[in-house]
């Protein structure tokens, strides 16, 4: 069992989760808090992952971090590398793909609370924030266990983008995913065997954190 | 003698299939918005919420001899205390903290906190809610709700005018003349006018020194209560005849 890339992949789920949790929840609060232009073309930019081959996404992720381009450039100036081949590599490339999983329930959840309640908080004299804080997040709560849980089992699954972006350095970013796929170019099934049961635990257990803590409502938003 | 308008309101919005095209100017300490449902009532509290997109407002304020363009203001800063015709309670807060949401967004040292309790506490005993201050908004009757929804109006703090969409529905008579009189020295105490909406004319009569009625968007009569529903009584008479 590959156990160094069991413990690489479970700190590559759990870094890009908080850093999506963080990033997510003001994009979704901006996407759901109104209409126009701007936030539509921003929610097809969010959904892009879904649709992209992974491998589209990594090689254009390669060449941003590459030292021919300005962030590449700057990335070598403040870390003194670039972040290709690096872990924190795999968490930029985790978090670009995995952003849909962790937007998309979140704006659900925040869409569908009731109207009635937040102009009535607004009248009552709470401002955006506070509107935001006091009622919108309370009661949009199961969308937040949605999002962290679907961020961490998908980015649990990932394949195309950390290969891509990380390479396949045992240790640094071989993620459990592509050490099954090493292993079973080597014929060694039942190692790739032992691997694909963690995987098949950890998602199984991720969705049923969800279905267990939604009542039955399965991945709903709604609390 | 004439007095002296708090706030002035003009409304043209497209409501559904409702043209409306009001123009009011308030002045009385109470103000009763009377009509039939679909007359547009509500609509004009959410037009001077700021809650009617696509509506022309304008809403303005007397403070001191200057009058204040409400209007431009965000909902936020309108400085309203407002009870909407459906309760609207917060499902995630028990009923002190539905009462004392208003009162808890800025709280601004030991005093002033402790200040705002007494409000709530206040508003708690106004409105008969002492025993239900720890009940979530599901455990409570329409009743109940309505009560709330109420006293949360009551407590914000710098308020400058209440929008009380039919304040009483669901409240049993017995209860709602029991509460009014401490309602209107609460009011008066704070200087603060009220427009409520009603479609029931014993609460206008009961509430009503100055009543609007409105029709189809349109305000067909304004001035004092039993002017203004002596006319309707009438015209109810003669349509029974």
């Amino acid at each position: 069992m590959d156990f160094p890339a069991l413990g690489l992949t479970l700190r590559l789920a759990s870094v890009t989760t908080l850093v999506l949790l963080v990033v997510a929840t003001p994009l979704a609060a901006w996407i759901s808090s109104g209409r126009g232009w701007g936030r539509r073309v921003m929610q097809a930019v969010v959904a892009l992952p879904l649709v992209l081959p992974p491998s589209v996404l990594g090689f254009y992720l390669l060449l941003g971090l590459s030292p021919r381009t300005a962030i590449g450039r700057m990335l070598i100036a403040v870390v003194g590398h670039s972040l290709a081949f690096t872990f924190w590599g795999l968490v930029v490339g985790s978090v670009i793909f995995s952003l849909p999983f962790a937007v998309q329930p979140l704006v659900a959840g925040f869409s569908g609370v009731d109207r009635g309640l937040v102009e009535t908080a607004s009248v009552l004299g709470a401002g955006w924030w506070v509107v935001f804080a006091r009622v919108i997040a309370p009661l949009a709560r199961m969308s937040f266990v949605t999002a962290a849980v679907l961020t961490f089992a998908h980015t649990v699954g990932e394949f195309g983008v950390v290969l891509m972006v990380g390479g396949d350095i045992p240790g640094v970013t071989r993620t459990l995913s592509i050490s099954i796929f090493d292993q079973v170019q080597e014929a060694n099934y039942a190692g790739a065997n032992r691997a694909a049961i963690w995987l098949v635990l950890l998602s199984f257990m991720a969705l049923l954190a969800v279905y267990a803590r939604g009542r039955g409502q399965g991945l709903g938003v709604r609390d | 003698m004439e007095l002296v308008p708090h706030h002035r309101l003009q409304v043209v919005a497209d409501v559904g299939a409702l043209r409306m095209d009001v123009a009011l100017a308030f002045a009385a300490p109470w103000t009763v918005i009377f009509g039939p449902s679909g007359s547009g009532k509500s609509s004009l509290l959410r037009a001077m919420c700021g809650l009617l997109p696509g509506a022309q407002v304008s809403f303005e304020r007397r403070d001191a001899d200057e009058w204040t363009a409400v209007e431009e203001l965000r909902t936020a800063q309108r400085k309203l205390g407002y009870a909407p015709q459906q309760a609207a309670l917060f499902p995630h807060l028990n009923v002190r903290k539905n009462v004392g949401f208003a009162t808890a967004q800025r709280p601004k040292g030991r005093a002033a906190w402790k200040r705002a309790e007494a409000v709530v506490e206040g508003a708690l005993e106004l409105f008969a809610l002492g025993d239900l201050e720890d009940r979530m908004p599901r455990e409570l009757s329409g009743g109940e709700s309505q009560r709330v929804n109420l006293a949360r109006a009551f407590v914000v703090p710098g308020a400058r005018l209440m929008l009380l969409d039919e304040p009483f529905s669901g409240v049993d008579r017995k209860q709602r003349d029991a509460m009014l009189p401490k309602m209107k020295s609460w009011l008066a105490e704070l200087d603060l006018p009220v427009i409520s909406v009603t479609h029931d004319v014993d609460e206008a009569l009961l509430l009503g020194a100055e009543v609007v009625r409105l029709e189809l968007g349109q305000v067909v009569a304004q001035g004092p209560a039993a002017e203004v529903l002596a006319e309707e009584r009438v015209r109810m008479l003669a349509n029974l005849g």
